[in-house]
């Protein structure tokens, strides 16, 4: 901006040098000017100027109106605005100058492009100046003697010029100064306001381009006052208590205008004003009395004015004044209501009397005292009692019976009419009817029909039912023509319980009672619902009832809603009376969710959820069946035993076979020469510990006999010879099952013998076999020379220790003896160590000892019986010969001497030497 | 008056009528005041005995209630005039005495000074609803521009004459508010009177 105007400078400068040659001796000359100079345009209008060149610069300069160019603040003007109108003079126009700007430059552009300023103006654009409109004026007074008058109007637009308003006023005969508005300019405030005459007002506006004015308003100052309120406002009590006398100045003259009074006034802490009749306070004045006020109560005053006929403005509210009025007696007596208590004596009541205080505008004034006076209308000759009380209850111990209680209020100026209330025996008459209740905002009205009879009063009661606290009473009494009333102070969603009685003149009607909700919500919470019981397709849920406080309202019912895990959701409605209900049909084995929901007139709330599952069996169907099963067990079970019982003794046999007591074996008495003393009576001794080394166990398997090649059967062949030959045979002990068949078995009894005889004369015999099936056996049998029974050791062993005892050494022994393989204890065959020398097997002497049980459970040996069993002596050994395995182990180096030798033929086991035939 | 039987003639009478005796008690109660103030700001004693103000007819007058309407309003025109030309001279010597040492009064002086023009005003436009003309002002024209200038009074004697000036008009004020009372009865004592 400063280089653009630098230039300009230069400009200026420039065109000073080239066009006042003589400048440097006079005033600065200019090539040209422009028309008009600084014009004041209306914004839209069309506009022309000229720029003429002086006649001494064409000389100078060649310069020409055909060179002049224009330009607005810089910019440069189409030449299609331009107009040469002669040599000097050039014109511009412009249709609209809201496209116009300032400055507006005559430039020349000299010697081709040498642009240079010649003159330039500066362009006003704005508008012309509205009609003011609305004009109103106002005359306030301002003090006793002072009024002015603002009048106010509407400007117009905005004019983008400087524009004066002015506001004018006269008479018609006297023109007064303007008013002229400072710092804005739609108000203006004129003193010394004359009245009485018309004044015309009104507005003139003006500007450079053009002045308008507003509409007169002609009007008589005085119609336009707004008075100061009236001052020094005073409130004095009277001699009567509903009066209050309000006093006043006023500001205005009579002779300036006469007042008209507006008052009003209220009971302190009340919000509503009341007003004294316009037409008592429409004429001047300066105090007014106020009636019909409220004996004793306190009242706030305040007063306006305004001209008498109406036409002005009321004056502002004057400050509140308060005035209290003077006590009267009061007006009514109390209401008076009693509480019988005959819990403890029938005969005598404990009556509470209980009274309302009385308003204030029943008091009058304060309440000294009230005096009760109690009288028996039952008995005419007892005496009136009275009670002064200070309170609003009073207790008397009554015998029962028939009273008429009075009560009066009394202050400073009087007491009150007297309150009665009757007291009777019962309360026979007569009740109200049809009581109903029905919300009224805030307000619970209660409404009844009366009874036939007259009804002096009403009394009703009312408490908040609680489950938590005792109902505390609070009553009202409403006079007999009534029908209803509102209660007041009743709380939303509480349970009310409403009692209205009756009062006759000679009696108290029966009360009636209804419960109301002012407003109901839905329940606080829902029901908690369980089951009592649960079936198979039923179950039996209980809740308890929500209490009154949860209630929020009437329960209007209660709705069961249940549902399997993937079920639809069966819902129930239930009586709110009941807290118990059965769910039936329902699917067995199945679980079930349910929830109880009570609901109000205003909704409902749903309580937890509770689950249970049916039962699988219905009642009774597991006894159905376990019974039975149970039946059917037993007598399984007997039929099982009686047959036990029947084939006891087949079982007997197969599980506990006869076992051949040996004790009873003939063969203890077969050896004559048995010594009365051996030394066999420990076997410890007889085969010291570690001493039997080399035992070898012979299983015979009798029912492999028949596979038995004849070749392996004819050494038994021999034997049989041999014992037919010989005096004895080899001994038939433990001639046991395996020798079930007396035909194999090899006795020596062919002579015929009795078995008592043969056994006397069994010899023992030693069979030593050299080889064994395919081998080739070198058969020695050696005949036993011994007598010795062979069973004395062990006879001698039950002597000492019990057969049981010494059965189950022998085992023991056997079983050491038999170490290698156990299994042979269960075989049927015990085998009997005999001495065997094994010839061919050059290393070992074997002795094998063969010992054969009668205990074996070896089915061959079922059924023997015990005299049977000396007869298959023989038999035992050739069955268990058969199936031997002969594996002697006796070491032949070292053989025993003859002299060493024990003189026994009980079988040895000598780890050197042993048994030796002799 | 023919104008004056036209309804909006009639209430324009009315209206002039009611604002006339409403202004003449309004002067009255100002210049009540002015007095009281003037007799404490000159110094002078309000008992004071005044001689009658000349060029100013007196307020009493025998006879009044048989004046007849237009009788009355001349009169009042002429009072008034005088007023607002002696007023206009109090004023003027007011200034000189006090300057603007004493605005106060010269404020009550100018007040009452335009209530006395405004109340000619109104006797004015009641005489053209008579439909009389309206007396010129030549004598005052006379008295101010005439060849015999009015004496030069003594400050005393220019306090006095104000005084003077002061209660008669307080006087007219009262009087002008029975004329008018007495105009705005439409009785027909107006006509009888205008009759011969």
């Amino acid at each position: 901006m400063f280089s653009r105007w630098n230039w300009v400078a230069c400009g200026f400068y420039l065109v000073l040098n080239i066009c006042s040659p003589d400048a440097s001796g006079g005033l600065v000359q200019s090539c040209g000017h422009i028309i008009p100079e600084s014009p004041v345009l209306a914004l839209g209008s069309n506009f022309t100027a000229l720029c003429i060149l002086n006649e001494s610069c064409l000389d100078f300069g060649n310069i020409y109106a055909s060179q002049i160019i224009w330009k607005i603040k810089n910019r440069l003007v189409p030449k299609e605005q331009y107009r040469e109108i002669n040599r000097t003079v050039s014109s511009v126009t412009f249709n609209d100058t809201s496209s116009l700007a300032t400055p507006l430059t005559c430039n020349i552009l000299a010697d081709g492009q040498i642009e240079q300023n010649i003159y330039g103006i500066t362009v006003t654009v704005g508008l012309a100046p509205e009609k003011p409109k609305n004009l109103s004026c106002i005359v306030h007074q301002v003090s006793r003697f002072t009024y002015v008058m603002t009048c106010t109007w509407n400007p117009g637009r905005h004019t983008f010029l400087d524009t004066q308003f002015r506001l004018r006023y006269s008479w018609p005969e006297e023109i007064f100064p303007d008013c002229i508005p400072k710092d804005v300019n739609n108000s203006c405030t004129i003193a010394d306001i004359q009245f009485f005459v018309n004044t015309e007002i009104w507005v003139e506006a003006t500007n450079a381009l053009g002045k308008a004015e507003s509409d007169p308003l002609v009007v008589d100052p005085i119609d336009i006052v707004k008075p100061l309120s009236p001052q020094n406002v005073s409130v004095s009590s009277g001699v009567l208590p509903t009066v209050l006398k309000l006093c006043w100045e006023n500001w205005i003259s009579d002779a300036v205008m006469t007042l008209k009074f507006n008052i009003r006034y209220r009971i302190v802490g009340d919000t509503n004003w009341m007003e004294v009749p316009s037409e008592d306070t429409a004429s001047p004045r300066t105090s007014f009395s106020v009636q019909g006020l409220r004996p004793y109560t306190e009242y706030v005053f305040s007063i306006r004015c305004m001209k008498e006929d109406g036409v002005g403005y009321w004056s502002d509210w004057s400050e509140e004044k308060t005035g209290i009025t003077t006590e009267d007696q009061p007006s009514k007596g109390p209401p008076l209501w009693r509480i019988i208590d005959t819990s403890h004596s029938p005969a005598y009541w404990t009556v509470h009397l209980i009274w309302k205080a009385l308003k204030p505008f029943e008091a009058n004034g304060v309440i000294l005292q009230y005096e009760v006076t109690v009288r028996d209308k039952s008995s005419l000759s007892s005496p009136v009692k009275k009670y002064n009380v200070t309170s609003t209850n009073h207790t008397l111990q009554l015998r029962e019976g028939t009273y008429e209680v009075t009560l009066i209020a009394r202050n400073s100026v009087g007491a009150s009419p007297p309150s009665v209330l009757l007291i009777p025996a019962s309360n026979s008459k007569a009740p109200v009817k049809n009581l109903r209740t029905l919300p009224k905002h805030d307000k619970l009205w209660v409404g009844w029909t009366a009874p036939n009879s007259y009804v002096l009063k009403y009394v009703i009661e009312w408490c908040l039912v609680s489950s938590t606290s005792d109902c505390i009473i609070e009553w009202q009494i409403a006079l007999g023509d009534v029908q209803g009333i509102d209660l007041k102070g009743i709380k939303p969603f509480k349970c009310y319980l409403i009692t209205v009685y009756p009062l006759y003149a000679d009696g108290q009607g029966s009360g009636q009672s209804v419960k109301a909700y002012l407003k109901q919500d839905r329940p606080s919470k829902g029901p908690t619902v369980q089951t009592k019981k649960v079936g198979k397709a039923e179950a039996v849920l209980t809740w308890n009832h929500l209490t009154v406080e949860e209630q929020n309202g009437f329960i209007r019912n209660y709705t069961i809603l249940y549902k399997t895990i993937d079920g639809n959701e069966t819902v129930v409605t239930v009586d709110p009376s009941k807290t118990e209900y059965t769910l039936s049909s329902l699917t067995s084995d199945t679980l079930y969710t349910v929830r109880m929901m009570a609901s109000t007139d205003n909704g409902s709330r749903t309580g937890p959820d509770f689950t249970f599952t049916t039962q699988k069996f219905g009642k009774g169907e597991i006894e159905a069946i376990v019974v039975p099963v149970c039946l059917a067990f037993l007598l399984i079970v007997l039929l099982g035993v009686l047959f036990c019982f029947n084939k006891r003794d087949l079982i007997k046999k197969h599980i506990w076979p006869i076992v051949p007591d040996p004790s009873k074996s003939n063969i203890a008495q077969w050896s004559p020469q048995v010594p009365a003393k051996h030394n066999f009576n420990s076997k410890d001794q007889m085969y010291p510990e570690g001493s039997f080394t080399d035992v070898s166990v012979v299983e015979i398997e009798a029912d492999d006999k028949k596979s038995f090649s004849e070749q392996d059967l004819k050494p038994f062949d021999l034997l049989k010879k041999e014992k037919s030959t010989s005096e004895g045979h080899s001994s038939g002990i433990g001639g046991s099952s395996c020798m079930s068949s007396p035909r194999q078995s090899v006795s020596d009894s062919d002579e015929g013998e009795t078995t008592q005889n043969t056994s006397s004369t069994v010899q023992y015999s030693t069979v030593v076999l050299n080889g064994y099936r395919d081998q080739t056996p070198v058969q020695v049998f050696s005949r036993s020379e011994s007598t010795q029974p062979l069973l004395d050791s062990e006879e001698r062993s039950e002597d000492h220790a019990g057969g049981a005892d010494s059965t189950a050494q022998r085992q023991q022994y056997f079983r050491q003896n038999g170490g290698q393989d156990e299994t042979n204890t269960d075989r049927p065959c015990f085998e009997r160590t005999k001495q065997i020398t094994h010839a061919n097997e050059g290393d070992f002497v074997g002795f094998v000892q063969l010992q054969i049980s009668g205990q074996s459970s070896q089915p061959l040996g079922l059924g023997m019986e015990k005299n049977t069993q000396e007869a298959a002596v023989s038999n035992v050994l050739q069955t268990c010969t058969e199936g031997q395995t002969v594996r002697p182990e006796t070491v032949e180096e070292n053989p025993l001497s003859v002299d060493e030798m024990p003189k026994s033929y009980l079988p040895q086991t000598v780890r050197q030497g042993g048994y030796m035939p002799q | 008056m023919a104008a004056a039987d036209s309804p909006s003639a009639a209430l324009r009478r009315r209206d002039l009528c009611s604002r006339g005796i409403r202004l003449a008690g309004k002067m009255r109660a100002d210049v009540v005041d002015l007095l009281d103030a003037y007799v404490e700001q000159q110094g002078l004693d309000a008992s004071a005995s005044v001689a009658a103000v000349e060029g100013v007819p007196l307020a009493a007058v025998e006879r009044w209630d048989e004046q007849t309407g237009t009788q009355r309003l001349l009169e009042n025109l002429a009072a008034y005039r005088a007023f607002r030309a002696l007023l206009a001279q109090m004023l003027e010597e007011q200034r000189e005495q006090l300057g603007e040492a004493e605005a106060g009064l010269g404020r009550a002086l100018a007040a009452v000074l335009l209530q006395v023009s405004a109340f000619a005003y109104h006797l004015e436009e009641l005489l053209r609803l008579e439909s009389r003309g309206i007396p010129g002002e030549e004598e005052e024209e006379e008295e101010e521009d005439g060849p015999p200038p009015p004496p030069r009074l003594s400050l005393f004697e220019q306090k006095l004459r104000g005084l003077g000036v002061l209660r008669e008009l307080a006087q007219w004020a009262v009087r002008s508010v029975r004329d008018l009372r007495q105009l705005a009865k439409p009785s027909p004592a107006t006509g009888a009177a205008e009759s011969p």
